[in-house]
């Protein structure tokens, strides 16, 4: 099934740099339609009122974290399906079990490049 | 024993000598025995005395030596000067990278939205633009400077602290869990890690299978053995 580019797209970021590095990148990947948010709680409450194709999310944020995020959109019957990726620098072995257990569809080690994130979202969403 | 009770105790005990039988040899005997404990008694309590006042010595040198020890940590000024020194060129870190991240970011946004109509002029655009983004750089060198600084302070007080800790014989005292430090337990909030990422993209990916293929419950519980 053909990737939907028109999709939003939700970062999740409280580092406004990095929320600008990621919805530049993902412009030039196809994707227009980016909204952001700057942690878990305004994430969650953005996801209630729009269907989003895809979550990219960092973990480590106040006062909800990507992770407590994660586990709310898992546990939600609506939201549950969403494509979520977690882009951080938590790299311990613990964060990525955990993050695989809570049901996150592919992970990404800050710093990361253009050609590692189109590639986890490609094997999230399908070729682009 | 309150001291006028003694007295009266003192009292009533002369004048029962005096108005006794002093040729009756068992109080003569009496009289021995009692002189030997009070001189026993006196020895016992001037030892206690010593002891006491050696003890008391102790803890004034002690509290004298801890008051020096203290003093020589220089706490006001660590805690007025070196301290919020360190914050601030923390602070001024952070400021100078997002200003120059920002700047580079907005300088290639110029440039991938620049028109391309025209080579000459594009070629000109984009040489002015590179020069910007050589310009932002020169972050780096400051920042460097700034990090030295707040690195020399931490080694100060780590060294201070450990001269501290080595004199007072002091030792670690287990810590009551914070909710802030539960909550980073939970949330599994340990931060980026020093030399790099501990488990490295490669491996998240095979955990993941980048083929769409995924791990089951017992691939994941043998990661933990």
């Amino acid at each position: 099934m053909a990737v939907d580019m028109n999709a939003p797209v939700l970062v999740v970021d409280d580092y406004q740099t990095m929320v600008r590095i990621i919805r530049n990148l993902l412009k030039q990947l196809g994707f227009e339609n980016v909204d952001e948010a700057a942690d878990g709680r305004e994430a969650l409450e953005k996801m209630k009122k729009t269907k989003y194709g895809l979550v990219i999310s960092d973990w480590n944020m106040e006062p909800m974290t990507g992770y407590e995020l994660l586990r709310e959109v898992r546990a939600d019957e609506i939201l549950k399906p969403t494509p979520f990726i977690m882009v951080t620098a938590e790299s311990k072995t613990e964060n990525v079990i955990a993050a695989k257990k809570a049901g996150v569809n592919n992970y990404i080690v800050k710093p990361f490049n253009a050609q590692t994130l189109k590639a986890k979202i490609a094997s999230v969403l399908g070729d682009f | 024993m309150p001291s006028p009770e003694v007295a009266t105790k003192v009292r009533d005990a002369i004048t029962a000598l005096k108005g006794a039988d002093l040729k009756d040899p068992r109080l003569g005997e009496v009289l021995t025995l009692a002189s030997q404990m009070s001189e026993a008694m006196q020895m016992f309590f001037s030892s206690i005395d010593r002891s006491l006042f050696d003890e008391m010595r102790y803890i004034s040198s002690y509290i004298q030596r801890t008051r020096l020890e203290i003093s020589n940590l220089r706490p006001n000024d660590l805690s007025e000067d070196r301290i919020p020194g360190a914050g601030a060129e923390l602070h001024a870190v952070v400021q100078h990278t997002a200003e120059a991240t920002n700047l580079i970011m907005a300088v290639a946004e110029d440039v991938m939205a620049a028109d391309t109509s025209d080579p000459a002029a594009y070629q000109a655009f984009v040489s002015e633009k590179m020069m910007e983004i050589f310009e932002a750089c020169t972050f780096q060198d400051i920042t460097g400077q700034r990090i030295k600084k707040v690195v020399d302070t931490l080694t100060h007080i780590e060294q201070r602290l450990e001269r501290f800790a080595s004199v007072m014989g002091v030792e670690d005292a287990e810590l009551e869990e914070t909710a802030e430090d539960k909550r980073k337990r939970e949330n599994l909030l340990n931060g980026p890690a020093l030399n790099g990422p501990e488990v490295a993209q490669d491996d998240i990916d095979a955990l993941f299978g980048t083929e769409g293929a995924s791990m089951d419950q017992s691939d994941l519980d043998a990661l933990f053995d």
